[in-house]
């Protein structure tokens, strides 16, 4: 079986490398601060350059903030399946990602959990982000 | 590899990476080992090779993004002018292509993004995504204007030297162009001759000429092979400027340079661990 992890991990990191989203992660993005949002969905935009959709979490003192969530184009997005169906204003949404290197409350949505438990990647595709 | 093998090796990427596998996402670019070679390229019915084609890069094109690839430790050339060009890209400037302007000339060659050709008897047309074409006449007896207006693409002109296509162009912009994803620079004085060859039926070539007297001691040459894509892929729509919310979160220039030559953190944090499966 190890060998079997080895070749799939080999399969995995073959299919990144390099393709070009329309900037650098790393002009936006710190990836030195990975975070989670957990939160209401209240808004999406289905657009070009970026999809964004937008989560209402609670902080410590129980006030809502309101976290803007960049993915990938929607093209992108819905060739690997990540469609906009899925997204429920609504819904508790846990967002995986980088927040902006400018310090606001924006994130690189790269692995965003549905409530139903499934996972979809949300990162721009060739970025240069982390995989 | 076994099918059993490939099987276990598809389900822990599926794990690996979790992803839902709801749809396929196509890859954008090829592992070229893959690609069968040997098939003659097609040809017009004026006996030119025929170029046209949904084209895609190729993992072996490394580092991805920069004009540099192949120079030893993708060193420029750089003049004192070239060397504050760049240092004004990367302290001064967004990415052009974050705020919607076209990538131009040689960049779109550089790019990961697939591109699509279309061939006819006096014209060609490269078209990218974001929308961007480029339409290059190869009508015998064409010369450069002798001033031209600059643009993003510059002032293309097109002749077939036996089976190659050359593409001879002046005439760029010196504002808001990046020469790569990298934030390298080019000025107004630049002069590229692409060379673009169909080596076979699957594959589509470059040798590029790359001359700029302001911002590089000499001229240098970057080269590149995509592989052809699926019959029924095609470039698609793309609105950079509907929601560009991102444009105010830029800052200047690529951020870090990898140690491979690719825009990135070389050592990211990771992501919080997966949520457990319900």
């Amino acid at each position: 079986m190890k060998s079997h992890l080895a070749l799939a991990a080999a399969i995995t990191l073959a299919a990144g490398g390099h393709v070009a989203a329309h900037h650098s992660f790393a002009a936006e993005f710190d990836a030195t601060k990975a975070i989670r949002v957990t939160g209401t969905l209240v808004k999406v935009e289905w657009t070009n350059p970026h999809t964004y959709f937008y989560v209402d979490v609670k902080d410590d003192k129980g006030e809502v903030v309101r976290w803007a969530c960049e993915s990938g184009a929607p093209g992108a997005l819905s060739r690997r399946g990540f469609k906009r169906s899925l997204l429920k204003l609504g819904d508790t949404l846990i967002v995986d990602g980088y927040r902006a290197k400018n310090g606001a409350n924006l994130m690189d949505a790269r692995r965003v959990t549905l409530p139903d438990g499934q996972v979809m990647v949300g990162a721009s595709a060739g970025d240069g982000g982390p995989q | 590899m076994s099918a059993r093998v490939a099987g276990v090796a598809l389900a822990v990427c599926v794990a690996l990476a979790g992803v839902s596998l709801l749809g396929q996402e196509r890859p954008m670019q090829l592992d070229d080992t893959k690609v069968p070679k040997g098939r003659p390229a097609p040809r017009l019915a004026n006996g030119k090779p025929d170029l046209s084609g949904y084209w895609k890069g190729t993992t072996q094109t490394k580092p991805g993004g920069n004009i540099g690839k192949d120079l030893p430790g993708w060193k420029l050339p750089l003049t004192p002018a070239g060397e504050a060009a760049l240092k004004h890209n990367l302290t001064a400037t967004v990415d052009p292509e974050a705020v919607c302007i076209i990538g131009g000339t040689p960049r779109h060659n550089a790019s990961g993004l697939p591109f699509e050709v279309l061939q006819g008897n006096n014209k060609i047309v490269f078209m990218y995504w974001y929308s961007y074409f480029r339409l290059i006449p190869f009508t015998p007896g064409l010369k450069h204007s002798d001033d031209p207006d600059p643009s993003f693409f510059g002032e293309e002109i097109g002749r077939w030297e036996g089976d190659t296509l050359v593409i001879d162009s002046i005439g760029f912009k010196e504002e808001k162009v990046w020469i790569d994803e990298n934030a390298n620079p080019h000025s107004d004085a630049m002069h590229v001759v692409e060379r673009w060859t169909r080596p076979d039926y699957n594959h589509i070539h470059v040798e590029t000429l790359i001359e700029d007297a302001k911002f590089y001691t000499k001229p240098f040459t970057y080269s590149r092979t995509w592989a052809l894509g699926e019959p029924d892929e095609q470039i698609q729509e793309y609105s950079c400027s509907e929601n560009n919310v991102d444009a105010a979160h830029l800052g200047f220039g690529p951020g870090p340079i990898r140690a491979d030559g690719t825009r990135g953190y070389d050592n990211p944090a990771p992501l919080p661990p997966p949520v457990p499966k319900k």
